[in-house]
């Protein structure tokens, strides 16, 4: 989809439907949602793109509104969540992992795809695809209160389809051991960054061991001060260097792994 | 070749661009479990208790020969005394701040001073400079970029930013922030400089390219960190700048604030920061964690390369690990002083 090849009306209508969202004018949206219609463009593939765009720029009051363009002109909430909402993410995120992009745009990014999943979530209870999702439970290792890169990977991780259980920040080695079990988890990530944190991590991972736990698990690290060399030290299987890389890894590797491929669509 | 000099005419000296017997080596944070113990501090005590505060900061400068002493262990005090809630962390962990303000106008300021824990500070100058008066006393403060990330949230600060830059009603919000931020910072600076600082050392590390913008930084950090300078310029005392992360990107900005040095992490290539900056010093930029685990040899090559990099002091990335041991910071030490022989 490629807007500056769309006809002129149909360009202007879809930047008054952005204004019109930006300023949350409900029956505007709705009017020219049904204008749009009548053109007779391809109103799926336009919102979609838009969705992926609004959620780049970390544009919420658009976002918000493309999401309920979607739901009103009926396109599955799976395929508006995963290819639109969370392809913006990914978007941004490559872009940050080239170094094209900072911080505070997957903030606004990450703020943005989740007040349209909000508007999506009621009607993404049934899974369209039959299978569970793979999950993932996270957290910020005990003793150490810095939760934004982990939220970033959660961003991340749930824009490419991971289940998130998320344990917050200055989380017990037991508790992410716990509910690794408990929700039967594909992967558990940590986070930490600071120093003297650490040496929490190598500690969840032995206790993974013990429990017979850690051949059925990945076990992702990471963190400003965290090495692939530290992680290998300690077992993990991979400190990738950002949120970006992490949903990443994770994906490829499960689909490596055959058992798991269903898993991920 | 200059005469021998003490701790603080050294570092006074760098701050000035005048000649240095040595390259001065200074340091932020110093919560050092060893020191502790050795010292008889007790958690959390040492965080309210100036004598024993002092006691602890005082041995990175009578045991490993650090030129400065530096006081409180953390950049929690102005948020504390603000009424935010802080976890005290462990004997081994800095407090952090755990809760936020929703609203500028929430944030009373009209008792600072007379907070325990900023009173323990301004307690802490006035001992130090009696009891080491040859050290360079620096108390470690939270500059305004920081401190309005900790009254609004990190996150908040981080997500504003980008949008203060977009829109002018976000800005006018960030505004608001940040000129109560300044004040408090204001009010705490005097207040030390009358303890008896040599310089004051402000942490500014949430005006990193990791968390902000960097056309925010320009646009909007560098003249909040100005005013603060300017100020306590005016008050007659010199002042140092931190800013974590890879800071090449900004550097140029930090030179501009009137900062009379520049302090950067590891993530900095030292020879980029100082081609740029020319004239003001730069104070870094060893790995800290090698003075935990690092060997000998690591720790006299990273010193090396910061000083051949054209650093005018030898300092660690963002602060000394709580678990330093003695015998490294020495070597660390010893490793500037043999650089400077060589090569001064
Ligand atoms: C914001 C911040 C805070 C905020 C945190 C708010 C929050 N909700 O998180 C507050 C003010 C509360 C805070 C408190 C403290 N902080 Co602080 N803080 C920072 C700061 C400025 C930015 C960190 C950040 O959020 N970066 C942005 C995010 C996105 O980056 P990130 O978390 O690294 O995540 C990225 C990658 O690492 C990766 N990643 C993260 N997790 C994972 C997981 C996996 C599996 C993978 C693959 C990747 C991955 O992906 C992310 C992006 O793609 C840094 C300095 C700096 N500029 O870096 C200091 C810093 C981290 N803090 C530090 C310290 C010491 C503290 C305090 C002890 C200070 C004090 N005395 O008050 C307390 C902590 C107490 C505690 N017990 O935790 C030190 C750590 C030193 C060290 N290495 O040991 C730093 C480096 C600065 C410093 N010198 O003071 N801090
Ligand atoms: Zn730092």
């Amino acid at each position: 989809m490629e807007f500056d090849e769309l006809p002129e009306e149909v360009r202007e209508l879809i930047e008054q439907l952005d204004e019109a969202a930006e300023d949350e004018e409900e029956e505007a949206i709705e009017e020219l949602t049904e204008k749009l219609l009548d053109t007779g463009v391809d109103m799926e593939a336009i919102t979609l793109k838009k969705l992926s765009l609004c959620v780049m720029d970390g544009e919420e009051e658009m976002s918000v509104g493309w999401t309920k363009v979607a739901l009103k002109i009926g396109i599955d909430p799976f395929k508006a969540l995963l290819k639109g909402l969370a392809a913006g993410m990914s978007l941004i995120g490559d872009k940050y992992e080239k170094g094209e992009a900072f911080v505070p745009q997957l903030m606004i990014a990450s703020s943005a795809m989740y007040e349209g999943m909000e508007l999506l979530s009621p009607y993404l209870k049934a899974n369209s695809s039959g299978a569970d999702p793979s999950t993932v439970v996270i957290g910020t290792v005990e003793g150490d209160v810095h939760d934004i890169g982990k939220n970033l990977v959660k961003t991340l991780l749930s824009a490419n389809g991971f289940n998130c259980v998320d344990l917050g920040n200055d989380v017990e080695a037991d508790r992410f051991v716990e509910a690794a079990k408990e929700y039967q988890a594909t992967a558990v990530s940590m986070s930490t960054l600071m120093t003297t944190t650490m040496a929490e991590m190598p500690k969840v991972i032995n206790m993974l061991e013990s429990s017979g736990m850690r051949d059925k698990i990945k076990v992702m690290v990471g963190g400003a001060p965290l090495s692939t060399d530290y992680a290998a030290k300690i077992g993990a299987d991979v400190s990738p260097k950002d949120a970006a890389g992490a949903a990443n890894w994770l994906k490829t590797t499960l689909s490596e792994s055959p058992s798991d491929t269903e898993n991920l669509n | 070749m200059v005469s021998e000099m003490t701790s603080r005419e050294r570092v006074l000296a760098m701050l000035n661009g005048k000649p240095v017997d040595r390259v001065p080596v200074v340091t932020g944070s110093t919560m050092v479990v060893e020191y502790i113990k050795k010292s008889g501090g007790k958690w959390p005590d040492f965080h309210s208790n100036p004598e024993m505060m002092v006691n602890v900061a005082g041995m990175m400068h009578t045991d490993a020969g650090i030129d400065s002493v530096v006081v409180p262990f953390g950049m929690f005090v102005e948020s504390i005394a603000l009424g935010l809630d802080v976890k005290m962390g462990r004997v081994d962990i800095q407090p952090s701040v755990r809760s936020f303000f929703k609203k500028p106008e929430e944030v009373n300021y009209a008792n600072f001073l007379e907070n325990t824990y900023v009173q323990t500070t301004l307690e802490a100058i006035k001992l130090a400079k009696e009891k080491y008066p040859e050290a360079a006393i620096a108390p470690f403060l939270v500059a305004p970029v920081t401190l309005a990330g900790d009254l609004m949230g990190a996150e908040n600060l981080s997500m504003l930013s980008i949008k203060c830059l977009q829109k002018e009603k976000q800005m006018a919000k960030m505004e608001k922030w940040l000129s109560i931020a300044l004040e408090i910072n204001k009010i705490y600076a005097k207040a030390c400089i009358e303890a008896g600082a040599d310089l004051l050392y402000y942490s500014d590390a949430s005006a990193s390219p990791n968390l902000v913008m960097p056309d925010f930084y320009y646009k909007v950090g560098v003249p909040v960190e100005k005013e603060l300078g300017d100020f306590i310029h005016e008050l007659g005392c010199p002042w140092v700048l931190h800013i974590c992360g890879d800071t090449v990107p900004i550097i140029e900005g930090m030179a501009s604030t009137g900062a009379d040095c520049l302090s950067v992490e590891q993530a900095v290539d030292m020879k980029k920061a100082t081609e740029i900056v020319g004239a003001v010093p730069i104070a870094g930029n060893l790995t800290p964690l090698l003075m935990v685990e690092g060997t000998e040899e690591q720790i006299v090559n990273e010193t090396r390369k910061g000083l051949n990099g054209g650093a005018k002091a030898s300092m660690l990335g963002c602060g000394t690990p709580p678990l330093s041991t003695s015998d490294r910071l020495k070597t660390w030490v010893k490793a500037a002083v043999e650089w400077s022989a060589e090569n001064l």
